[in-house]
């Protein structure tokens, strides 16, 4: 049993000797978990506005925007000068409250629009938000207006009542159906480091898969076989060096994003038991393509393809939340979407071992099949 | 008993064989050198014997036991030194020792005192922690070689150990050897140069096309193929008189002089030569110098298979 741990231990020092991996391994995953996590952010939103001075109502609509800590709110002079912050992306998002509001409001047919960059995620976020906030607006103006009609008055006074009297059901929340699928109690790194967790795990044990082609390539292998070694012994020490690499950084990105950013992963048998699966399955696609492989080059290129290619179809990359019909179905092919929706269960959810019992199997049947194909093939290659 | 026996062993790949009906031993302490050209089939006969290739047929015995490619038992006996530089280039000298040191049984402890002594035989004690991509060819081929000799090797197998090697390197790979040798070492050694076959190895078999076409020490492989030696002699003066005395010895086969410079064919030159010297010297004459040409092994080898040794 020593052995394999030798051979293991040894291709783990192999990876974290090289200062370069140190940065790609740990780092730059580290750093992704940062910025997605920005980008998922809430109070760094930034919404420009335009129009606070047309009146009271107007200035009561903006300064219902300042009272959140959803979004920073930034007064603009012009609606020309929004339009540029926002297509400069100096803000995320623009509102614009037209000219001559507060006369509308009360004549019942105001109408305030909403500006954003096509295709912005955060500013998607943020529009939703705002339109949340405008509507609920809209519907204590609603109430008010309805009150003056029916028991006389003034506008002003009825708004007032309206407020206070906190008509229920009308605050929107900003993502609305079912579930929420990103709670608001989960911070936004803790949405962004699983996905980026299983993206990088796996293409770090992917390109591992180098790893065995040098040793095969250099007569290594050979060389390891020469001595009082069986090629079950290597065959077996060289998957374990694999694991152990994908398992040490998966480790450390899990860790890092929980001491530097304050993600929470949930359930700790459940988070390392998909953690653990996961990494097997890597570890087993990386001894088949180490294995089928003649050239470093070759293996280069076939782990950041398919790792790549896996972890957008898998929903690592664009979330999986976002897909839908064939896309998503299709998604399930790959090994990330299921540890995504295990994370998802754990992490958001606050799901236990139990909830993801089933992802954990299909995982396993995965890494099951993709070590039984490259053990089998690298030992073939090791005695040919 | 010797150490090494192969005997018969053959191996094909498809319908071309690679290695064909190949026999020889190694005793304890003897230099064994297979000498062939490029494709000859010595890295494929090593690999059968190291037990990293499966044979067709045939058999080999080490330390007196059957070996095979599971046998962990034999393994433990042979020190492998192959062709490619077989170490991880990305980590130190003593790293790549002490590894190759565990997987050779040794204990942590032990692994580390070995791979201390062995960076002392090879010359590589000062340079112990810089990675080995670092190393000049002629370093990297000794640490090659270092590996090989971690397990205290009965049977020492080096596969063109020196390709690519400046000639300080070549002379102290071959003190390795020669001192592995001394110790009682079997030692197999293949290369494509002929000096080195020469200089190194007791016994030779001259492998092409996958076949042993002879074998022997240099002299017997040379007598064998009836090449003659050549004697030059260089005199002051009364080269006639000399001629006619040595033309009268019964090993001459032929003599021939111009200018100062007296040439003879014999059959052994190093039996003849003192009764050559001694008939001269009572004639008269006075040598000032003498040279024997020795057909080589280059030689032999054009011989027995119609082709130069290298390319
Ligand atoms: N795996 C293989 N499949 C097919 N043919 C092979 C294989 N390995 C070796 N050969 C062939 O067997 C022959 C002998 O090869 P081998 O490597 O044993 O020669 P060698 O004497 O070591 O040559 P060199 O001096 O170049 O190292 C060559 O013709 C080679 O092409
Ligand atoms: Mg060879």
């Amino acid at each position: 049993m020593t052995k394999p741990v030798t051979i293991g231990l040894l291709n783990l020092r192999r990876v974290f000797r090289d200062r370069t991996n140190i940065f790609f391994v740990i780092l730059l995953p580290l750093l992704m978990v940062f910025t997605t996590g920005l980008m998922f952010g809430q109070d760094s939103s930034r919404l420009g506005v335009t129009g606070a001075a047309e009146g009271p109502l107007a200035e009561r609509l903006v300064a219902s925007l300042e009272g959140t800590e959803h979004a920073t709110v930034e007064r603009v002079g012009s609606e020309e000068a929004l339009r540029d912050l926002v297509e400069r992306g100096a803000v995320d998002a623009g509102l614009i409250v037209p000219e001559g509001y507060d006369e509308r409001v009360r004549e019942g047919d105001a109408e305030v629009s909403v500006l954003s960059r096509p295709d912005d995620w955060g500013a998607l976020n943020l529009t939703t938000w705002v339109r949340s906030m405008v509507s609920q607006e809209a519907t204590l103006l609603g109430a008010a207006r309805f009150a003056e009609a029916e028991s006389g008055g003034d506008f002003d006074t009825r708004l007032d009542d309206a407020e206070n009297a906190d008509i229920p059901g009308i605050e929107v929340a900003a993502v609305t159906t079912g579930e929420s699928v990103f709670p608001e109690d989960v911070s936004q790194y803790a949405l962004a480091a699983p996905p980026i967790l299983l993206l990088f795990t796996f293409l770090t044990s992917l390109t591992t898969a180098i790893g065995i082609v040098q040793t095969r390539q250099s007569g290594i292998a050979r060389r390891m076989y020469s001595t009082p070694t069986g090629v079950g012994t290597i065959v077996f020490g060289e998957a374990l060096g694999r694991f152990v690499i994908t398992l040490t950084q998966a480790l450390l990105i899990l860790f890092g994003s929980a001491l530097l950013f304050g993600v929470v992963w949930g359930d700790l048998v459940a988070t390392a038991a998909v953690l653990t699966a996961f990494c097997l399955v890597g570890s087993g696609a990386a001894m088949l393509l180490g294995s089928v492989f003649k050239t470093e080059g070759s293996a280069v290129s076939a782990a950041l393809g398919i790792g790549l290619a896996a972890a957008a179809a898998g929903g690592t990359m664009v979330p999986l939340d976002a897909f839908s019909g064939v896309v998503r179905a299709a998604a399930y092919v790959t090994p990330h979407a299921w540890g995504y929706e295990a994370f998802s269960e754990i992490v958001r959810h606050g799901g236990g071992i139990i909830d993801v019992l089933p992802q954990i199997a299909v995982l396993l049947g995965y890494a099951a099949v993709l070590f039984g194909l490259g053990a089998w093939r690298l030992q073939k290659v090791i005695t040919r | 008993m010797p150490f090494l026996e192969v005997e018969g062993i053959s191996k094909s790949y498809g319908s071309t064989k690679v290695v064909d009906n190949v026999s020889f031993s190694i005793a304890e302490g003897e230099t064994y050198g297979l000498l062939g050209p490029n494709g000859a089939g010595k890295t494929t006969t090593i690999s059968i014997i190291v037990g990293i290739l499966q044979r067709d047929s045939g058999s080999i015995r080490i330390n007196g036991k059957e070996h095979s490619v599971t046998d962990k038992a034999s393994k433990a006996h042979i020190g492998f030194v192959p062709q490619q530089l077989a170490v991880y280039p990305d980590l130190s000298a003593v790293d790549n020792l002490r590894f190759f040191a565990r997987l050779y049984g040794l204990s942590r402890a032990d692994a580390r005192r070995r791979s201390e002594e062995v960076l002392e035989v090879i010359g590589l004690s000062d340079r112990a922690g810089e990675t080995v991509s670092a190393f000049s060819g002629g370093m990297a081929r000794r640490l090659n070689i270092g590996i090989g000799l971690l397990n205290r090797p009965g049977l020492l197998i080096l596969d063109e150990p020196t390709v690519g090697v400046d000639p300080q390197s070549r002379n102290a790979i071959f003190e390795n050897v020669k001192k592995q040798t001394g110790e009682g070492v079997a030692v197999l050694y293949t290369t494509h140069y002929m000096e080195e076959a020469e200089r190194l190895c007791d016994r030779v078999g001259v492998i092409d096309g996958g076949q042993i076409k002879a074998e022997g020490t240099q002299r017997e492989l040379v007598s064998a193929v009836g090449e003659d030696d050549t004697i030059v002699l260089r005199m002051d003066g009364g080269r006639e008189s000399a001629i006619r005395t040595l033309e009268a010895l019964p090993e001459t086969k032929q003599v021939s002089g111009e200018g100062s410079e007296i040439t003879m064919l014999v059959a052994d030159a190093r039996a003849v030569l003192p009764q050559v010297l001694d008939s001269l010297t009572q004639t008269g004459t006075v040598l000032r110098s003498v040279e024997v040409r020795e057909p080589d092994l280059e030689a032999v080898f054009l011989h027995l298979t119609g082709k130069a040794l290298r390319d």
